[in-house]
C-alpha cells in the first residue's frame, strides 16, 4: 500500500517535471499552471544542487545538446553545409560581421556562447527565449524574437562549425 | 306611441359614439403564429378594408393553393360601410322621434346586420379554406384551412387565433346595450 | 336609472379598452447544463471539426463542435482577395473553366473520405451547383487541391456524394439539358433533354479525381444521393423530382404527380459495362485543374471526351423506385439496409428495404417503366412509412443507435424515429425552417451519435439584427440522450446547406505547420537573399523577392515603366509554424497575397501611372512589421531609369543622370 503510494508519487513527480519542460505556447493540459508552480518548488527544494544545475543551465541553455564533440581542426564539409544553411535560413537577419541587422551580428558568437547554448538556442527558441537570460536579454535589444527555422540537429551543428570558421577557430 | 325615457334616449348617442370606432378601429384579428414567424402575423379586417401582414399569408397560402385575399373581392367593404352609415342616420331620426316603437325596430335592423355580417364571414371563411386549387404544390389529404371563426385552431403548423378588435369590441357592446334598453324600455311601458 | 347609466358608461369604456387575447409565446427553452456542454476552456481543443458548405459565397468554413467557433475558410469556388486565391499566378488556373475563369460558385454539399465505409480524414469533396465542378480539398493543409468539371451537366445539385471506400465520387444534374451543346426548342423537353449522373473516379493513394462515366438518364431533375453500405455496397441512389417532365413553372407544374423516383444504380455493373465497351465516347470539353503541391503550381488542362452509358444498352443497371412526392434527401441507413426518402411536398416518410428492392428485382415484377427504365411497385420494396412525422421533409441522418433524425422544413423542428417500427419517439424545433442537418459521421457505417447541428434557412430574431441581411444561423443539439437538447445558437457564414463532421484526432495531428523551404519547386523560389534578383525581359519584369521578420529583399526598386507587366515572386524564408508573410502595393487592382511559410507566391502588378508606389507585408508578423516596407519607383514609359534594387547598403543611391532627370 505505502510502497504504491510512493510509486504513485515518483510518477507525478516525473510527470510535473515533464510539463514542466513544455513552454507556455503548447500549455494545453489544465491545471498546468499548478503543476510548474508544483515543480518549481521542487527545484528549490533541492538547494544547492538545484542552483548549479540552473546556473549550469544559462551557461549550456535548455534543450537537448548537453554535451557538444568540437573537431580539431574544423570539419570542412560541415562548415560547407552550414554555409548553404546559413544563406538559405539565417542570413536574412544575421550578419556575419559583428553588426546587427534584425539579430545580432554572428562575428565572436562562438566565444560569448557556448556550443550547447548555440545549438539548444537554435533548434529550441522559443523555450530558450522564455526561460533563458542571456537570450531575453538579446531579445530586449532585437525587439524580435528569433524564429524557429526548424534545423535539424546536424543543420544546428553544421552551422556550429561555420560559425566556427567564421570566428578563425581552428 | 310611449316616449322613450331618459335612459333609451341617451343610449342612442352612446350607440352611434360607439359605431364612430368602426371607422377608428379594426373591426376583427386574426394571429397566426408559427415557429418561424416568431413575432407572429397578423390580419386586421377593418370595415372597408383588410390590413396586417396580408402579403406574408397570401403568399404561405399560396403553397396549399387558397385564393389570394384582396381587398376589391369583398363586396362588404362597400355594403357595410354604407349599411352602417345607414343604420346612423335611423339612430338620429329615432332620437328626434323619442318615441319607444322606432327604437325597437332599429334595434332589430342591428340585429339583422349583425347576423347577416357573422353568417357571411363564415361563408367566406369557409370559401377560402376548402375551395383550394387542385394543382397546389402542397396537398395534404383531407386538410382544410378554414380558420376559426372565434377562438383558437390549429392548422398544419399554424396556430391560428381568431378574435373582435377595438372596433369589434364597440360593436358588441353596442349590441348589448341596444338589446338590453330595448328590453329595459319594454318593462318600463 | 342612475345604474343604467352608469352601466352604460362602463360599458362604453370596457369596449374601447378591450384588450385582445395575445398567442402564446414560443420562446425556445434552453434548459440548464447547456452552458457547460459548449463551453470549451481557453487553451482546449474542440471535440470535432465541422466543415459546413458556403452555399452562395462558394467557400468552404470550418468550425469547431461544440463551440460553434469559427476556425476557417477555405477558398473553393470563390477569389479570395484577402489571401491571393484566384489571383496569384499560381492559383488563377485553379478557377478555370470550358467558359473561362469563373471566380464564383454555389457550393452546396460536402463530404469526407471514406476507407470502408468510415471517415478517415484525408479529403473533403465539395460540389459546385452552378458551373457544374466538384473539387477536393486536402485536409492536410486545408487547400483545394483539384477542381474537376463536369460536361452534360447543369445544376450539380446531387454531389459530391462518395462510394465506401471513395471509390467514385458522383454529380448529378438538378437541371436537365440536352447532350452536348444541340440548339432545340424547350417545348422539345421530353425528346431532348436528359438528366446525367457522372461517375469521378478517385486515386486511392492521391486522390486524383478522373471522370470515369456518365449514365443517360431521362430528363428529370436529380436531387440528392447517396451510396449504399455493407450488403448495398455496390448501389447509388438519387432522388428525383419533375417526372412530370415539366420546362416551366415547375413550382406548379413539377409537384403534379404523388411519385416521383428513387433511382437506383447499380455502380459495380456500370463500371464493367463501361470496361465491357458497351458505353459511347463522345467528344466533350471540360477543364481538369490541379494544385501541384510541389511545383507550389495550379496547372489546367482541357480534357477532351466523355464515356456515355445508355441503361438501354446496359440492362440490370438502372431501376425506378416510386417515391412520394419530390423527395429531396435520399439517406441510406448505416446497416445499409434502409433507404429514406423524403418527400418534401409528402405528409409522411417513406422507408425503403434494401432487400426487398432485390427481391423485387429478381422476380422482375415491374409496374412498367419511365423511357425505358423499368420502374419496381411501390408496395414491394417498403420497409414502410412513418406516419405524420411533420411537414416539408427533407434530410434524414442517423445516430448509430437505430434512430433516424429527419430535418422538417415547414413545421421547423426536427423529429427523431425509430427505423425498425418507425415510430415517433421525439421532436424538437429549429429556429427556423431548417434544411441539411448533420451528425457527425451520420451519413457512414459509424455515425458519432452525440450531438446533431441543425442548418436553418431563417434567422429572423435570433441574433442582433443587422440590416436586412442576417447570418444564417446553426443550432448544436445534444442527442446523447433519449431527448434532443438544444444546446448553442451560432451564426454561420455563406448559406450552409450540408456539414460534415469528423473528431479532432482524425485530422488535428496531420497538419502541415509550414513548407519546407529546401523542398520548395516553385520555379520562381528565392533561395535565401543572396539569390534575389530583378530581371527585364521586353516589358516583363520579373521580381525574386524574400520576406522574413522584419524586412523585404528588396525594399527599393527602380527602373520601372509605366505599363510593365511586373511580377512579384515573393518567397517566406520563415521555417516556422503560423508565420505568413502579406505582400500588397499601392493602387493594386488585382489582390494581395497571404505568402506560408516556405512558400512562394506570385503577384502580377501593371502600373497605370507613374509614381513611388510603396508595397509592404499586411500580416501582422512582429513588433516592427509596420517597418516590413519598401518603394517601387514607377518611371514615366520611355524613360532611360536604369533597373536598380536592393535592401540596405545595397539598396540603389541616386546618380548624377537621375538627379538630371529629376530637374
Amino acid at each position: 500500500m505505502k510502497h504504491s503510494h510512493s510509486l504513485a508519487a515518483i510518477i507525478i513527480g516525473s510527470l510535473l517535471i515533464y510539463s514542466c519542460g513544455s513552454g507556455p505556447k503548447t500549455d494545453s493540459a489544465s491545471g498546468n499552471a499548478q503543476a510548474t508552480q508544483a515543480a518549481d518548488s521542487s527545484m528549490v527544494a533541492g538547494g544547492k544542487d538545484a542552483s548549479s544545475q540552473a546556473s549550469a543551465d544559462e551557461k549550456k541553455g535548455t534543450g537537448k545538446f548537453t554535451d557538444v564533440k568540437l573537431t580539431h581542426p574544423l570539419d570542412q564539409a560541415m562548415v560547407t553545409s552550414g554555409k548553404a544553411v546559413y544563406d538559405l535560413k539565417c542570413g536574412a537577419c544575421h550578419k556575419l560581421t559583428g553588426e546587427k541587422l534584425v539579430g545580432p551580428g554572428w562575428k565572436g558568437v562562438t566565444d560569448r556562447r557556448s556550443p550547447e547554448w548555440i545549438m539548444n538556442f537554435v533548434t529550441n527558441t522559443d523555450e530558450m527565449l522564455d526561460k533563458n537570460a542571456a537570450a531575453q536579454s538579446m531579445l530586449e535589444v532585437c525587439m524580435v524574437r528569433m524564429p524557429n527555422q526548424h534545423l535539424s540537429d546536424d543543420d544546428a551543428r553544421h552551422v556550429l562549425e561555420f560559425m566556427r570558421s567564421n570566428d578563425n577557430k581552428n | 306611441m310611449k316616449k322613450l325615457t331618459k335612459t333609451g334616449r341617451i343610449s342612442i348617442p352612446v350607440v352611434l359614439l360607439l359605431l364612430g370606432a368602426l371607422w377608428l378601429f379594426p373591426m376583427w384579428r386574426i394571429d397566426l403564429r408559427a415557429p418561424q414567424y416568431p413575432g407572429g402575423l397578423t390580419m386586421q379586417i377593418w370595415i372597408n378594408d383588410v390590413k396586417g401582414d396580408v402579403p406574408i399569408i397570401n403568399g404561405l397560402n399560396h403553397y396549399i393553393g387558397m385564393k389570394t385575399i384582396k381587398k376589391e373581392d369583398f363586396k362588404e367593404f362597400v355594403v357595410l360601410p354604407v349599411a352602417m352609415g345607414v343604420f346612423a342616420v335611423l339612430g338620429i331620426v329615432v332620437l328626434l322621434m323619442g318615441k319607444k316603437l322606432p327604437y325597437y325596430i332599429w334595434t332589430g335592423v342591428f340585429v339583422v346586420i349583425a347576423a347577416y355580417s357573422f353568417i357571411d364571414f363564415y361563408k367566406w371563411e369557409y370559401d377560402y379554406g376548402h375551395n383550394l386549387d387542385p394543382g397546389a404544390p402542397i396537398q395534404v389529404p383531407g386538410m382544410a384551412y378554414q380558420p376559426p371563426l372565434i377562438g383558437y385552431k390549429q392548422l398544419l403548423n399554424f396556430e391560428v387565433l381568431s378574435q373582435p378588435d377595438v372596433a369589434g369590441w364597440c360593436y358588441i357592446v353596442s349590441g348589448i346595450i341596444l338589446a338590453s334598453v330595448a328590453i329595459y324600455e319594454w318593462k318600463k311601458r | 336609472m342612475k345604474n343604467i347609466r352608469l352601466l352604460l358608461a362602463a360599458a362604453a369604456a370596457v369596449a374601447v379598452s378591450m384588450p385582445s387575447c395575445k398567442m402564446k409565446s414560443t420562446a425556445a427553452a434552453v434548459e440548464g447544463g447547456a452552458a457547460s456542454k459548449v463551453y470549451v476552456a481557453p487553451g482546449k481543443y474542440d471535440e470535432f471539426y465541422n466543415f459546413v458548405s458556403g452555399g452562395f459565397n462558394g467557400q468552404v468554413s470550418v468550425y469547431g463542435l461544440p463551440s460553434g467557433r469559427l476556425l476557417k475558410i477555405i477558398p473553393v469556388f470563390s477569389v479570395f482577395p484577402e489571401n491571393g486565391y484566384g489571383y496569384s499566378e499560381e492559383t488563377k488556373a485553379m478557377l478555370n473553366t470550358t467558359q473561362g475563369q469563373v471566380p464564383w460558385d454555389d457550393q452546396h454539399h460536402l463530404e469526407l473520405s471514406q476507407t470502408n465505409g468510415e471517415q478517415d480524414g484525408r479529403w473533403l469533396f465539395a460540389n459546385a451547383n452552378n458551373t457544374p465542378r466538384v473539387a477536393r480539398i486536402d485536409l492536410k493543409t486545408f487547400k483545394t487541391a483539384e477542381i474537376l468539371q463536369l460536361p452534360n451537366s447543369a445544376g450539380n445539385h446531387s454531389s459530391p456524394f462518395i462510394t465506401e471506400n471513395t471509390e467514385y465520387v458522383v454529380a448529378g444534374t438538378r437541371f436537365s439539358v440536352p447532350l452536348g451543346a444541340e440548339d432545340v426548342p424547350i417545348s422539345s423537353f421530353k425528346k431532348n433533354f436528359k438528366s446525367t449522373a457522372s461517375f469521378i473516379k478517385v486515386d486511392s493513394s492521391t486522390g486524383h479525381m478522373s471522370l470515369a462515366f456518365q449514365i443517360v438518364l431521362p430528363g428529370m431533375n436529380l436531387d440528392l444521393s447517396h451510396a449504399g453500405k455493407g450488403p448495398s455496397h455496390d448501389w447509388f441512389f438519387f432522388s428525383s423530382y419533375n417526372t412530370e417532365q415539366a420546362y416551366t413553372l415547375l413550382e406548379v407544374n413539377a409537384s403534379q404527380k404523388d411519385k416521383d423516383y428513387i433511382v437506383a444504380v447499380n455502380w459495380k455493373k456500370a463500371e464493367e459495362y463501361a470496361k465491357a465497351g458497351k458505353g459511347k465516347k463522345v467528344p466533350a470539353e471540360y477543364a481538369h485543374n490541379t494544385f501541384d503541391e510541389q511545383k507550389q503550381l495550379a496547372t489546367s488542362v482541357m480534357e477532351k471526351e466523355t464515356l456515355l452509358l445508355d441503361p438501354k444498352d446496359c440492362p440490370d443497371m438502372v431501376y425506378m423506385i416510386p417515391c412520394p412526392k419530390s423527395p429531396h434527401g435520399c439517406d441510406i441507413d448505416p446497416t445499409g439496409e434502409y433507404i429514406v426518402g423524403s418527400g418534401k411536398l409528402a405528409a409522411l416518410i417513406p422507408v425503403f428495404s434494401f432487400s426487398k428492392i432485390m427481391d423485387a428485382m429478381q422476380k422482375k415484377d415491374f409496374e412498367g417503366d419511365f423511357q425505358g427504365i423499368p420502374i419496381l411497385k411501390y408496395q414491394d420494396v417498403l420497409h414502410g412509412e412513418v406516419q405524420k412525422p411533420g411537414l416539408g421533409p427533407l434530410h434524414t441522418e442517423f445516430d448509430g443507435r437505430g434512430n433516424a433524425y429527419t430535418s422538417m422544413f415547414l413545421s421547423s423542428e426536427v423529429v427523431k424515429w425509430s427505423l425498425k417500427d418507425l415510430k415517433v419517439l421525439d421532436r424538437v424545433p429549429t429556429y427556423y425552417s431548417v434544411g441539411h442537418l448533420m451528425i457527425p459521421g451520420g451519413d457512414t457505417k459509424k455515425p458519432n451519435g452525440k450531438y446533431l447541428v441543425a442548418y436553418n434557412k431563417i434567422t429572423k430574431d435570433r441574433y442582433l439584427p443587422t440590416g436586412p441581411e442576417l447570418a444564417q444561423s446553426a443550432q448544436l443539439y445534444d442527442i446523447s440522450g433519449d431527448k434532443m437538447q438544444l444546446i448553442l445558437d451560432y451564426p454561420t457564414v455563406g448559406e450552409p446547406h450540408y456539414g460534415q463532421a469528423c473528431p479532432a484526432e482524425l485530422i488535428r495531428d496531420k497538419q502541415v505547420k509550414f513548407y519546407d523551404i529546401t523542398k520548395n519547386g516553385n520555379q520562381y523560389v528565392t533561395m535565401g537573399e543572396k539569390n534575389v534578383k530583378v530581371v527585364r525581359n521586353g516589358n516583363r519584369v520579373d521580381v525574386y523577392m524574400t520576406a522574413i521578420r522584419s524586412h523585404l529583399v528588396p525594399d527599393n526598386i527602380e527602373g520601372v515603366y509605366v505599363g510593365d507587366n511586373v511580377y512579384f515572386h515573393v518567397t517566406n524564408l520563415e521555417q516556422d509554424w503560423d508565420i505568413p508573410h502579406g505582400f500588397a502595393i499601392k493602387n493594386n487592382p488585382n489582390a494581395e497575397l497571404l505568402i506560408m511559410p516556405g512558400e512562394t507566391v506570385t503577384l502580377k502588378y501593371t502600373p497605370l501611372k507613374q509614381g513611388i508606389q510603396p508595397f509592404y507585408c499586411t500580416d501582422f508578423c512582429s513588433a516592427l512589421h509596420q517597418e516590413m516596407s519598401g518603394y517601387l519607383r514607377v518611371s514615366p514609359k520611355g524613360s532611360n531609369v536604369p533597373l536598380r534594387y536592393g535592401t540596405g547598403e545595397t539598396a540603389p543611391a541616386p546618380t548624377a543622370a537621375d538627379t538630371v532627370a529629376a530637374k
